[in-house]
C-alpha cells in the first residue's frame, strides 16, 4: 500500500519534471523579450495559443502532423513577432512604461476574440496517434506527450543558447541587451535587432504552442493561463539566465502535479498561481535569481 | 466659481431626474452601465495616471464585490448594506493582495496583480459558500429577491457612484494625497527623499481604487442578478476601465467620462456584433496607443490650440 502511493508520488514527481521542460519553453520567449527590451509581452500566451491553432488548422484542415506543420508555423510566427515589434511596440518605446504594456494588451484582447470567432469556445486538443501513448519504466507510467515535451524544450533550448551565443545576430541581440548605447556605439542596429528577437521569441511561442496542444486541451481563453505560467516561471527562476529559466519551469511542472496529486485536477492549476504570489511576496527576485 | 457650481447641479439634477423622463428602458441600463464604468474608469485613472501603478486585478474587486453582494443578500442583508460591505470587502482585498504585489514595481506589478483574479476565479469555482441547491448546484448564484426594486432605484444607486467617485478623485488631487502622488509620479526618488512615504500613498490610492471598483462592481451585480465565476473574473472588467481612460487620455480629470461615454456608445452599436466586440475595442486600444496617446482630451487641446494659437 505505502509502496504503491511512493511509486504513485515517484510517477506525479517525474511527471512534474517533463511539464517543467514544457513550462521552461512557455517563458523562453517571454524572458528574452524581457531581456532584451525590458518589456513584459502581455499577449505571450495569446500568441503561443496562435501557435497552437495554427497547428491545430494543419492538422484538421490539411491533415499535416502537428510537429511537422512546425515547418511552417515558426516562419509564421517569427515574421508576425518581427511585424509587431517593427511596426506596433517599437512606435511606443521610452514614450511611457504603460504604452507597450496596453498595445500588447490590446492585442491579446484581439487575438482572442479572432480565436473564439474562428474556432468557437469549445475546448479543443491536438489529438494525434501518439499524443495519448504512453509507456512503461519500472512501473512508472510516463506519457510520450510529455517526454516530447521535455526533448522539444532542450532542443529548443539548446538551439537558443548556441544562436545567442555564437551568430552574429545573436551577439548582437545579447549586446542591445546589455546595453543598448554601446550597442548603437558598435554599429548595431538596436530597432531591428529588437524586431529580430521579438521575432525569435515568436518562434519558441510557436514550439511551446504545440507540445502544450499535444499535453493539455485548450480553449480561445488559455492564453491567460499560459501568461501566467511563463510569468511564474520568469518569477521563480530569475530572470536572465537559462538555467534559471529551466529549473523555474521545473518547480511549477512539480508544483501542478504535486497540487493535482493531492488537491484534485481541479485546482492543480490553484497551486501553481499561489505558488507564483507566494514567491512574490517572499522572494520577489525570484528563487534563483541574485 | 458660482457659474461652474451652477452647472454641476443643473447637471446632476437632469442626470437624477431621468428615470422619470419616459425615456425607453434600455436608455436607462446605458445610462447606468456608464456610471458603474465611470467610476470603474475613475479608480483605474487614479491608479495607473496618478499614482503609476499599471493594476490589471480590477476583476478581482469587481468579483469580490459581486459575491459578496449576493451572498449577503442570500442570507437576508438589506442590498443598500451588502453593497457597501461589497466594497469594504474588496478594500481589504487590496489591502491583503498588496503584500506580494506591492513588491514588484512597473511591469512586475502588472503582471503581479494579472495572477490574482486568475486565481480567484479558479477558487470560486470550487467554493460553494451557500448551499449547494441555490443555482443547480453550480458556482453561480442569482440574486435573491429583489424582484420589487425598480430600475430607476438601481439607476440612482450607479448615479451616485459614478459622481461620487468623479467628485473623490477631484477631492483626493487637491488633497495632501494627490500631491504626494504627482510629487511620485513626476521622480519618485526625489518625493521619497523629502520625506514621503511612497509605499504607503501608493497603498492607500490601491484600496481606495479597490474599494470603489467593488461598489461599482457590486451595484453592476445588483443590475445583472446573477454572478458566477467566468464573468465576475472576467478579463473585461481590466479592459473596460484601460479603454475608456486611454480614450479619453491618462492622468486628466475629464478622460474617464469622455471614455467612459465612448465606451458605452461602442457597447451600444456593438450590441448586434457582440462576438466580435473585443476583437474591435482591442484594435480601438492599439490604434489610440499608436496614434493619440494622450487620448481626446489631449486632441482637444490640440484644435483648440491649433485654432485659436498657442502660446
Amino acid at each position: 500500500m505505502a509502496s504503491a502511493i511512493l511509486l504513485d508520488l515517484t510517477n506525479t514527481l517525474l511527471m512534474g519534471l517533463l511539464l517543467g521542460g514544457l513550462y521552461a519553453l512557455i517563458a523562453l520567449g517571454l524572458s528574452l523579450v524581457f531581456g532584451v527590451m525590458k518589456m513584459i509581452n502581455v499577449a505571450h500566451g495569446d500568441l503561443i495559443l496562435f501557435g497552437t491553432y495554427f497547428a491545430y488548422a494543419a492538422m484538421t484542415l490539411l491533415g499535416i502532423d502537428p510537429i511537422l506543420s512546425l515547418i511552417i508555423g515558426v516562419p509564421v510566427l517569427f515574421a508576425i513577432g518581427f511585424g509587431i515589434q517593427r511596426y506596433l511596440m517599437s512606435r511606443a518605446f521610452g514614450r511611457s512604461m504603460e504604452a507597450p504594456l496596453l498595445i500588447a494588451f490590446g492585442i491579446s484582447l484581439m487575438l482572442q476574440n479572432l480565436q473564439q470567432i474562428l474556432w468557437t469556445p469549445m475546448s479543443k486538443g491536438l489529438t494525434t496517434s501518439y499524443a495519448l501513448d504512453s509507456f512503461e519504466l519500472g512501473g512508472i507510467h510516463v506519457p510520450l506527450a510529455y517526454l516530447l515535451d521535455f526533448a522539444a524544450a532542450v532542443v529548443v533550448m539548446v538551439f537558443l543558447s548556441q544562436f545567442l551565443g555564437r551568430t552574429y545576430l545573436g551577439k548582437a541581440i545579447t549586446g542591445a541587451a546589455q546595453d543598448k548605447t554601446a550597442a548603437q556605439l558598435m554599429g548595431i542596429n538596436t530597432g531591428r535587432v529588437y524586431a529580430f528577437a521579438f521575432a525569435v521569441s515568436m518562434a519558441t511561442a510557436a514550439f511551446a504552442g504545440v507540445f502544450l496542444g499535444l499535453t493539455f486541451p485548450f480553449t480561445p481563453q488559455s492564453g491567460i493561463s499560459f501568461l501566467i505560467i511563463a510569468f511564474g516561471v520568469v518569477i521563480v527562476g530569475g530572470l536572465g539566465s537559462m538555467v534559471g529559466t529551466f529549473l523555474g519551469g521545473m518547480v511549477l511542472g512539480v508544483a501542478q502535479t504535486l497540487g493535482g496529486f493531492f488537491l484534485g485536477p481541479t485546482s492543480q492549476m490553484l497551486v501553481v498561481y499561489f505558488l507564483v504570489l507566494l514567491v512574490l511576496a517572499v522572494r520577489p527576485q525570484g528563487l534563483f535569481g541574485r | 466659481m458660482i457659474k461652474r457650481l451652477a452647472s454641476f447641479t443643473v447637471a446632476i439634477v437632469f442626470l437624477a431626474a431621468l428615470p422619470k423622463l419616459g425615456l425607453p428602458q434600455e436608455w436607462i441600463l446605458y445610462a447606468l452601465l456608464f456610471f458603474v464604468y465611470l467610476a470603474m474608469a475613475n479608480m483605474w485613472n487614479l491608479l495607473c495616471g496618478y499614482s503609476g501603478l499599471i493594476s490589471l486585478c480590477q476583476p478581482a474587486f469587481v468579483g469580490i464585490a459581486g459575491y459578496t453582494l449576493v451572498i449577503l443578500v442570500w442570507i437576508g442583508v438589506p442590498f443598500h448594506v451588502a453593497i457597501a460591505a461589497g466594497g469594504i470587502i474588496a478594500g481589504l482585498f487590496a489591502v491583503v493582495i498588496s503584500i506580494p504585489v506591492f513588491r514588484l514595481r512597473g511591469i512586475y506589478f502588472a503582471i503581479g496583480t494579472l495572477v490574482v483574479p486568475e486565481a480567484l476565479r479558479i477558487l470560486f469555482l470550487l467554493w460553494r459558500p451557500v448551499g449547494g441547491k441555490l443555482h443547480g448546484g453550480g458556482a453561480g448564484y442569482m440574486l435573491r429577491g429583489m424582484g420589487a426594486v425598480s430600475v430607476g432605484h438601481y439607476y440612482w444607486i450607479a448615479c451616485a457612484v459614478g459622481i461620487g467617485s468623479f467628485f473623490l478623485i477631484r477631492l483626493i488631487l487637491r488633497s495632501k494625497l494627490g500631491l504626494g502622488l504627482a510629487a511620485i509620479r513626476d521622480n519618485d526618488r526625489s518625493a521619497a527623499s523629502s520625506g514621503l512615504n511612497v509605499f504607503r500613498l501608493k497603498l492607500y490610492s490601491f484600496v481606495i481604487a479597490g474599494f470603489v471598483t467593488g461598489i461599482a462592481g457590486a451595484v453592476f451585480y445588483l443590475y445583472q442578478g446573477y454572478v458566477e465565476p467566468g464573468g465576475a473574473f472576467s478579463i473585461q472588467w481590466t479592459m473596460i476601465p484601460i479603454l475608456a481612460t486611454v480614450i479619453g487620455g491618462i492622468g486628466t480629470e475629464a478622460g474617464p467620462i469622455i471614455g467612459t461615454v465612448v465606451v458605452v456608445f461602442l457597447d451600444f452599436l456593438l450590441a448586434r456584433y457582440a462576438g466580435f466586440s473585443m476583437l474591435i475595442q482591442g484594435a480601438i486600444l492599439v490604434g489610440i496607443m499608436l496614434l493619440a496617446p494622450q487620448g481626446i482630451v489631449e486632441i482637444g487641446r490640440q484644435v483648440r490650440d491649433y485654432r485659436f494659437g498657442s502660446k
